[in-house]
């Protein structure tokens, strides 16, 4: 049976590294699930919410606890095994669907972060090319029901595509059993933005591991030298973004604040559009005007889905502003 | 617990053995339920199949699909006669209100693919390529059942090109590095498997390494 636990302000509910089998559910009290963020090492709290289970991922997936459960002032929770969370979630399908949208986020965003992290080519970036490939490879490997089905999707897909002409006498071949004339098969993306691509990349990962290490001065002239040498791309405007960051860490607030106005402007269509403006918020209120702050945020919360990151953080910010 | 699933008939897919089920790259909106059969998911790397995984019947694959329409990460082709059921977005509630031991199965995938992303994170973030390749044999013994956990020799059923892989680096990379490791007697190479003959030392090695970045 689950079981009611008291907790006394400033005890320890689990460790980081623990492994244990028990989810929780908090009834009354405040805890914090302290933990260091994988991207910056900066150290998170997250105050858990009355009524929030925790515990959920490492104990279902059944590997050490990622985060410390501190008691901060003192608390009653139920904490239940596995199967007995299980049974209740299977009778309250709302809990699932709730973790679901939770975990999937967590996926995606960590996702997102490992696909930033490796230096992939232009090739895996590319699906359009990618598909082709799979194609020609099940054809050379004279496995022509897959090379039919490959082609014929590529076809799908991408009609007027650059591998179009191609595709489409290959995908000839694979239905005739052949291999067709594979010679004539060219090498997608040419050799030279391959490795100029790379340069780029590798400044920018550098001067991300150089943020990612507090070094945010370093990273700073890093982030704008990519910047002012590579006229427009990809790494143009992720840099663009993560100087803002720096300044913001190295509370230079107002210089942050001018940055992303001025990024606002260049990309309004910005990736990271969102977070540049809570930057922006948050430079206010460090600023002390509170005023120009609550805006942004309320701005925040008008353009993000309910489900980011960012939106809760706004929301929490605004809390703070008394809005 | 075997689930009632026939209120969802309407949803079943049949594939032949050798059927491609998706393809990666592929746009993907769908994700799908194994009823019979067996599905292996495999990925083409430098002109060679992988095999990623071999799904049974109970599993689900796909599932990425839920969370976006990206382009697929791996082929999905059926081993036998494949019986399986294909979901999209739209219907994903009405199959996880009506079934909620799906969501909860879905649920501790996630959980899985979530600590699995982590890991590999952890993996890229290591400066040193040396530290990464030991930490890529670090991650897969932290998944594999041993025998005998006191033995220091670790065996990996793996090649140079998936190290590679994992370790976010080029296969020419990966091999100069596992190389270098030979010459320290540190790992062997066969053709079929990686011999790591002591785990405990890499763990001391990238816990060193990951240490020294911190301070650096």
């Amino acid at each position: 049976m689950p079981k009611a636990i008291n907790y006394k302000a400033n005890s320890i509910v689990y460790f980081r590294g623990d492994t244990s089998e028990r989810v929780y559910i908090l009834k009354a009290g405040k805890v914090s699930l302290n933990y260091n963020d994988i991207e910056t090492g900066q150290e998170m709290h997250d105050l858990i919410q009355t009524g929030e289970f925790f515990g959920v991922k490492s104990a279902l997936g059944k590997y050490p606890r990622e985060e410390t459960a501190v008691v901060l002032s003192d608390a009653t929770m139920i904490a239940f095994t596995v199967p007995e969370f299980e049974q209740i979630a299977l009778q309250n399908t709302r809990i699932i669907m709730k973790m679901l949208k939770v975990f999937s986020n967590q996926l995606r965003r960590i996702h997102k972060q490992v696909r930033n992290l490796l230096m992939t080519g232009a090739n895996t970036n590319d699906p359009e090319s990618g598909l082709f490939k799979i194609g020609q490879y099940y054809l050379k490997s004279r496995r022509f029901k897959q090379a039919v089905y490959a082609l014929r999707r590529y076809l799908t897909y991408y009609p007027s595509g650059k591998y179009a002409s191609e595709a489409s006498s290959l995908l000839e071949a694979a239905e005739n059993g052949t291999t067709g004339n594979m010679r004539n098969v060219s090498h997608a993306a040419p050799v030279q933005t391959g490795t100029q691509l790379t340069e780029v990349a590798k400044a920018y990962y550098n001067a991300v591991s150089l943020f990612s290490q507090e070094q945010y001065g370093e990273a700073l002239k890093e982030f704008q030298k990519i910047v002012k040498d590579s006229q427009g791309g990809e790494y143009e405007a992720k840099s663009q973004y993560e100087t803002g960051r720096c300044f913001f860490n190295l509370n230079k607030f107002d210089q942050c604040i001018k940055h992303y106005t001025m990024m606002i402007q260049k990309y309004p269509k910005h990736p990271d559009l969102v977070d540049a403006l809570f930057y922006v918020g948050n430079s206010y209120e460090k600023l002390d005007n509170k005023n120009k702050a609550a805006g942004f945020y309320k701005k925040i919360l008008s353009m993000a889905r309910e489900d980011m990151p960012v939106y809760r953080k706004s929301k929490k910010a605004l809390k703070k502003l008394g809005e | 617990m075997p689930l009632d699933l026939s209120m969802f008939e309407r949803f079943a897919v049949t594939y032949q053995p050798e059927d491609i089920i998706f393809c990666e790259h592929e746009p993907g909106d769908t994700f799908y339920l194994i009823q019979s059969g067996r599905v292996q998911i495999v990925k083409i790397i430098d002109e060679i199949e992988k095999n990623i995984d071999i799904l049974q019947p109970g599993e689900i694959f796909g599932e990425m699909a839920i969370l976006e329409e990206a382009p697929r990460s791996a082929s999905a082709v059926a081993l036998d006669q494949v019986k399986a059921l294909e979901f999209n977005r739209e219907n994903f509630e009405i199959l996880m209100k009506g079934t909620p031991q799906i969501a909860l199965k879905l649920l501790k995938l996630f959980t899985k693919r979530i600590y699995d992303q982590k890991r590999r994170f952890l993996i890229l973030t290591l400066n040193d390529e040396q530290a990464k390749v030991a930490d890529v044999f670090l991650m897969l013994s932290e998944t594999q059942h041993v025998d005998n956990p006191d033995e220091d020799e670790r065996v990996f059923k793996v090649a140079v090109d998936d190290i590679a892989h994992w370790a976010g680096i080029s296969p020419d990379r990966s091999r100069a590095v596992l190389n270098h490791f030979v010459s320290q007697r540190r790992v062997e190479i066969f053709p079929d498997r990686i011999v790591v003959k002591n785990i405990n030392d890499f763990a001391r090695f990238v816990k060193s390494k990951r240490r020294q970045q911190l301070s650096d």
